[in-house]
C-alpha cells in the first residue's frame, strides 16, 4: 500500500497546513520538503515533523484514567471500550435534555470536518481549539464588507507591486503561520521595490528586514490608524472615487464628523508613536499603489473590534480591497454537501455562554463559535458537562490555564466531577492529557487521511488539498476524524451513512468533479485557478444589508460603538500604578502553534535547531530603574498570578514592556528536559472572571495584562 | 581548482533554522525516536548579531557550516589522511573508515563545525551534500531554504551573480568557500 519516493501530503506541525512532499524509504519517512505543486516551501516545524512521527513518546493505545484527574495515571483499554465510554456519556447527556452541554475544542481542517459534523449531530458546539485569535478581524470585516475575511490571511504578498506597502502590525509572518512560502514572498516583494513596515513593540526578524520599524505601545494600533485616517481624510488624500462608488450613502459624512478629533497629535498620545511618524505613514499610504495590513497579536487584545474597525476604515479610504497588494476577499470552492447534513444547534440560544450565569453580558457577542476561553467558567456554571479536545492544549494554552485546570477538577456535592467527561486525542503526552478521563492516540499527518478545505484559510481558501498516509500508523493510533465517524455511525447512522473518511471526502470532492484518487494522482492539490481581483466589481455589490461597504456599525449605536474607539485595551488602562509593565507575549517560528502535537517536539526545543528558553525580555532602561542585571531571576506578578523568571536585557523591546515567548510551560515529555520555563498564561486572568475586559461583540482579550517585576 | 560553494545572502536569511533540521534528516544524523534536545548533531548552525540602541536597531542572521577551506586546517591536523579536499569539487571530505576519532580536526577547525559520533568514534561534518551535488542537485540546505537566502554553484559564478545583484561580499565573515553577501 505504501510506496517509496517523494509522496505528496500536508504538513500539520502548525495550523498553516503547507503542501509538502515526504520522502519514504523502506516504509520510513526520511525527509520533508515543500510540494512544488503547492507553494514549494516547508519550514523548520515541518522538517521536524518526522521527530513527532517517530518519537519514543508516541501514544500507541487508548487509555483511561485510573487516578484522580491531574494525577496522570492511566491504564490501557481497547478502542471498543473507549468508544463505549463516549457513547454512553453522550447518550446520557442527550436523554437529560443537556446535549448542548457538550463542547468539542478542535482546530477544524475544513468547514465540513467530520468531527464538527459529529458535534452537530450530537447537539453540541465547537470551539476552535484555541482562543478566537482573530475573531475581532473576522467580525469587523463581516460587519463592514459583508464577508468572512480570508482569515489568517494574509495579504497575497506575491501580488504586491513595486512601491506597495506591506504593513505588519504585531504580526509574525516569518513564523509561517500562513504558509511557509510567505517569508519568501515578502522578501521578493521587497526586492522588487515594495516597502515593508513593521509596527511592533518588539524588534523581531520581520523588523530586522523592514524598511521602517515603528515601535508602538501594545494595543495602540487602533489609535495609530485612526490618526492615519484623519490625515488622509482631512487632507483630501483618500480614494474618493472608490468611496463614492462603494461606501453606503451618508457613511463618509459621518466618518468625517467622527474623525475630526482623531488628529495624529491626539492619537500619538495614546499609542506613543510620534505624530510626525503617523503623518509620514499616512503620506506613504496615499502615494503607494497598494497597501495591505496583516495583524495578529493586536487582534487578540480587548480592543480587538476597535482595531478591526479602524483597519477596515483604512483599507476602504485607501481603496485597497481585493486589489493586487491589498486585502483579499474570499472566493469559495463549491464542495458538495454530504447529505443529510446534521443541523447546527443555535449558539445564540443554547451555547454555554448563553445559558450560563453571564447570559446578559453576551447580548452583543456575535461570534459563531463557543468562546474557548469561557470553558472554565462554563464548568463552574454547570453549563459544560462533556469536553473533548483535539489538536489543542487548553491546560497550557488557555488564558488563565490554571483556572481551567482547577475547573476540570471541581466536584459537586456528590463528590462527582462537575465536568463529567474529558476526552483528549493526542499524538504525544501533553499537559491537557494529564487531566483527561480518556486519552485516544491520534495519528500524525504522515499517517492519516484528511481533506483540507477551509474557505477562509490562506493556503486552501479557494482550493483543496489532500493529507494522505505515507507510512503505516504507529501502534493502535487512529485519526480523530476516523474515530468520530465511527462513533457517529454508532450513534447517528442517518448522518454517517458513508463507509469512512475517504468516502466522505470523495462525496465532498464530487462538487468540483474530483475524487480522492484523482487528487492523489494530481499531486495532492486541487485549485480552480487564479483567485481573481476586485470581485465586487463583477458582482456589483458587497454582501452587506445595504449592498455597500458599511463603515458605520449602526447595530452598535445603542452601545456607543458605531465607530472605533482609539483607547488602549481596558486591561492596559487599569492598575498602571501597581503593575507598571505591559506584558507582551509573542510567538516564534519554533512554537507558532497551540497544540501539543508539535509542542512536545525534541528538535524544536533543541538549542541548535529550535528554542529552549523564554526569559523575560527587558529594556536596559527599565532594568536600571528596577536594579536588575542580565540573568537575574525576578518575580513577575500580575493581578492573578506570578512566575519566577530570569531576565534577559535587550534593546529589542520598548521601555515599559516585558516580553515572554508564548508556548512554554510544558512539564511532560522530552521538551521538559530543557526546563519547562514560563507559561505566560499563568499570569493572564481567566476570562470568565474578567468579562468586563472581553469585547463581547466578537473580539476577545486573551493575551494581555499588566505586570510588576521585582527581585 | 574548481570550487563549489554556497552563497549566504544576509538580506534574506531570517534565522529560521529550517536548513539545520533538513540537513539532519537528509544526512541521517538524528535519531528521531531517542534523541534528546541538546544532544543532537548539527552540520549547520545559525548565528545573528543585533547592533544599535533602541530604537535604532539592525540585525543580521546567517548560517555557518563547514567553510570548505582553501588551506584545510582540519586536514593538516589529521595524521591519518582521513580528511581530503576533493580536487573536482573543492569539497572537504572526512573518510569515516580512516578516521580514528582522535579529535584533532575538531580542535583545529576555526569555525567549530565538526561533529563527533561518540558511539562509533568518528568525526563528521557538512560535505556540501556530496551525494547530491555529484548528481547535479543542490545541497539540501539550499534546496529547502525558506527565503532562498542560500544559493549554490561554482564560487566564481556566485561572486558574479552577487555583483550583478548589487551585493557586496562580507570578507571578514569567511575568506573560505562559503560566501557571505549583503546589499552594498
Amino acid at each position: 500500500m505504501y510506496e517509496d519516493g517523494w509522496i505528496p501530503t500536508i504538513c500539520y506541525q502548525c495550523k498553516a497546513e503547507c503542501a509538502i512532499l515526504a520522502r519514504v524509504e523502506n516504509g520510513v519517512v526520511k525527509e520533508v520538503k515543500g510540494n512544488p505543486q503547492g507553494r514549494d516551501k516547508a519550514c523548520v516545524k515541518g522538517m521536524a515533523g518526522i521527530t513527532s512521527l517517530y518519537s519514543s513518546e508516541r501514544l500507541k493505545f487508548p487509555m483511561k484514567r485510573v487516578g484522580e484527574r491531574g494525577s496522570g495515571k492511566f491504564e490501557r483499554i481497547s478502542w471498543e471500550e473507549a468508544m463505549g465510554i463516549m457513547e454512553k456519556k453522550l447518550t446520557e447527556l442527550h436523554e437529560r435534555g443537556e446535549a448542548h452541554k457538550f463542547t468539542y475544542s478542535m482546530f477544524p481542517h475544513s468547514v465540513t470536518d467530520p468531527k464538527w459534523r459529529f458535534v452537530n449531530a450530537a447537539g453540541g458546539f465547537i470551539s476552535t481549539g484555541l482562543p478566537h485569535c482573530d475573531s475581532g478581524k473576522i467580525m469587523a470585516m463581516m460587519h463592514t464588507f459583508g464577508c468572512f475575511p480570508n482569515h489568517h490571511i494574509a495579504p497575497m504578498y506575491h501580488t504586491v507591486p513595486k512601491g506597495g506597502l506591506m504593513i505588519l502590525s504585531g504580526r509574525h509572518p516569518f513564523g509561517c503561520l500562513d504558509d511557509a512560502a510567505v517569508p519568501k514572498y515578502i522578501l521578493d516583494a521587497k526586492e522588487r521595490g515594495a516597502k515593508l513596515i513593521v509596527i511592533d513593540p518588539i524588534f523581531r526578524p520581520e523588523a530586522a528586514k523592514a524598511d521602517w520599524w515603528i515601535p508602538i505601545k501594545p494595543g495602540g494600533d487602533a489609535s495609530l490608524f485612526l490618526g492615519v485616517c484623519h490625515y488622509l481624510l482631512t487632507n483630501d488624500l483618500y480614494d474618493k472615487e472608490f468611496c463614492d462608488k462603494w461606501v453606503r450613502e451618508g457613511d463618509m459624512d459621518n466618518l468625517m464628523a467622527y474623525i475630526q478629533d482623531k488628529t495624529p497629535e491626539a492619537m500619538s498620545k495614546i499609542c506613543d508613536v510620534p505624530a510626525a511618524d503617523i503623518i509620514k505613514l499616512a503620506k506613504m499610504a496615499a502615494e503607494a499603489p497598494s497597501a495591505c495590513i496583516d495583524a495578529f497579536k493586536s487582534i487578540m487584545y480587548g480592543n480587538a473590534m476597535d482595531w478591526g474597525h479602524a483597519w477596515c476604515l483604512f483599507l476602504v479610504i485607501t481603496g485597497n480591497l481585493d486589489n493586487p497588494g491589498g486585502q483579499p476577499l474570499p472566493e469559495i470552492a463549491p464542495m458538495a454537501p454530504v447529505e443529510p447534513v446534521p443541523p447546527a444547534p443555535d449558539v445564540t440560544e443554547l451555547g454555554y455562554h448563553r445559558s450560563g450565569n453571564n447570559r446578559e453580558k453576551f447580548d452583543n457577542y456575535n461570534f459563531f463559535l463557543q468562546p474557548t476561553w469561557y470553558a472554565a467558567q462554563a464548568i463552574k456554571d454547570g453549563t459544560l458537562k462533556v469536553f473533548f479536545a483535539s489538536e489543542c492544549n487548553p491546560a497550557l494554552s488557555e488564558m488563565g490555564s490554571g483556572e481551567w485546570r482547577k475547573a476540570v477538577t471541581m466536584k459537586d456535592d456528590n463528590d462527582d466531577y462537575m465536568l463529567e467527561l474529558l476526552v483528549v486525542t493526542e499524538i504525544m503526552p501533553s499537559e491537557t492529557m494529564k487531566w483527561a478521563d480518556l486519552v485516544l492516540p491520534d495519528q500524525t499527518n504522515f499517517e492519516r487521511w484528511e481533506l483540507l478545505y477551509m474557505p477562509w484559510w490562506y493556503n486552501f481558501g479557494h482550493c483543496a488539498a489532500l493529507c494522505q498516509p505515507v507510512v503505516e500508523p504507529i501502534g493502535e493510533a487512529r485519526h480523530a476524524n476516523r474515530v468520530f465517524i465511527e462513533l457517529g455511525q454508532r450513534m447517528f447512522p442517518e448522518y454517517f451513512a458513508f463507509k469512512d473518511d475517504v468516502e466522505y471526502y470523495d462525496i465532498e470532492l464530487s462538487g468540483v468533479d474530483m475524487s480522492v484518487k484523482e487528487l492523489q494522482e494530481n499531486g495532492g492539490i486541487w485549485s480552480p485557478g487564479a483567485v481573481g481581483f476586485r470581485k465586487y466589481e463583477d458582482k456589483g455589490k458587497f454582501d452587506t444589508p445595504s449592498g455597500k461597504i458599511e463603515l458605520e456599525w449602526q447595530m452598535y449605536k445603542d452601545i456607543g460603538q458605531d465607530w472605533p474607539s482609539p483607547e488602549l485595551p481596558q486591561e492596559y488602562r487599569r492598575g498602571e500604578k501597581d503593575f507598571p509593565f505591559i506584558l507582551v507575549n509573542f510567538r516564534t517560528i519554533f512554537l507558532n502553534n497551540t497544540g501539543a502535537w508539535s509542542q512536545n517536539n525534541a528538535q524544536l526545543r533543541d538549542p541548535v535547531s529550535g528554542l529552549d528558553a523564554n526569559p523575560c525580555l527587558l529594556n536596559p532602561i527599565d532594568a536600571k530603574k528596577l536594579g536588575v542585571a542580565d540573568g537575574d531571576t525576578v518575580t513577575m506578578e500580575s493581578s492573578t498570578g506570578s512566575v519566577e523568571i530570569p531576565v534577559m536585557l535587550t534593546e529589542r523591546i520598548i521601555p515599559g514592556c516585558a516580553g515572554i515567548i508564548h508556548g512554554f510551560g510544558q512539564t511532560v515529555g522530552k521538551v521538559a528536559s530543557r526546563g519547562s520555563w514560563v507559561n505566560d498564561n499563568e499570569l493572564i486572568a481567566d476570562a470568565g472572571s474578567t468579562l468586563d475586559e472581553q469585547d463581547l461583540r466578537g473580539g476577545e482579550a486573551h493575551v494581555s495584562t499588566r505586570v510588576k517585576i521585582y527581585k | 581548482m574548481r570550487q563549489l560553494s554556497i552563497m549566504v545572502d544576509l538580506d534574506r536569511c531570517i534565522g529560521c533554522k529550517t536548513c539545520i533540521v533538513a540537513c539532519r534528516n537528509h544526512h541521517n544524523i538524528i535519531d528521531h525516536e531517542n534523541d534528546q534536545p541538546g544532544a543532537m548533531a548539527n552540520y549547520i548552525r545559525v548565528e545573528s548579531k543585533l547592533e544599535g540602541t533602541y530604537p535604532e536597531l539592525r540585525e543580521d542572521s546567517w548560517v555557518v557550516m563547514c567553510q570548505h577551506c582553501k588551506k584545510v586546517p582540519c586536514a593538516k591536523a589529521c595524521e591519518y589522511d582521513a580528511i581530503t579536499k576533493d580536487p573536482q569539487t573543492g569539497i572537504v571530505l572526512i573518510d569515516q573508515e580512516k578516521c580514528t576519532g582522535c579529535g584533532e580536526c575538531i580542535e583545529k577547525c576555526p569555525y567549530n563545525v565538526i561533529q563527533f559520533n561518540k558511539e562509533d568514534n568518528y568525526a563528521h561534518k557538512c560535505n556540501l551534500c556530496y551525494d547530491r551535488v555529484i548528481h547535479g542537485l543542490t545541497p539540501v540546505c539550499v534546496d529547502v531554504c525558506l527565503t532562498d537566502a542560500l544559493s549554490f554553484g561554482e564560487k566564481e559564478i556566485l561572486l558574479m551573480q552577487a555583483e550583478a545583484r548589487g551585493k557586496k561580499m562580507i570578507k571578514k565573515m569567511s575568506t573560505q568557500s562559503i560566501i557571505y553577501v549583503k546589499n552594498a
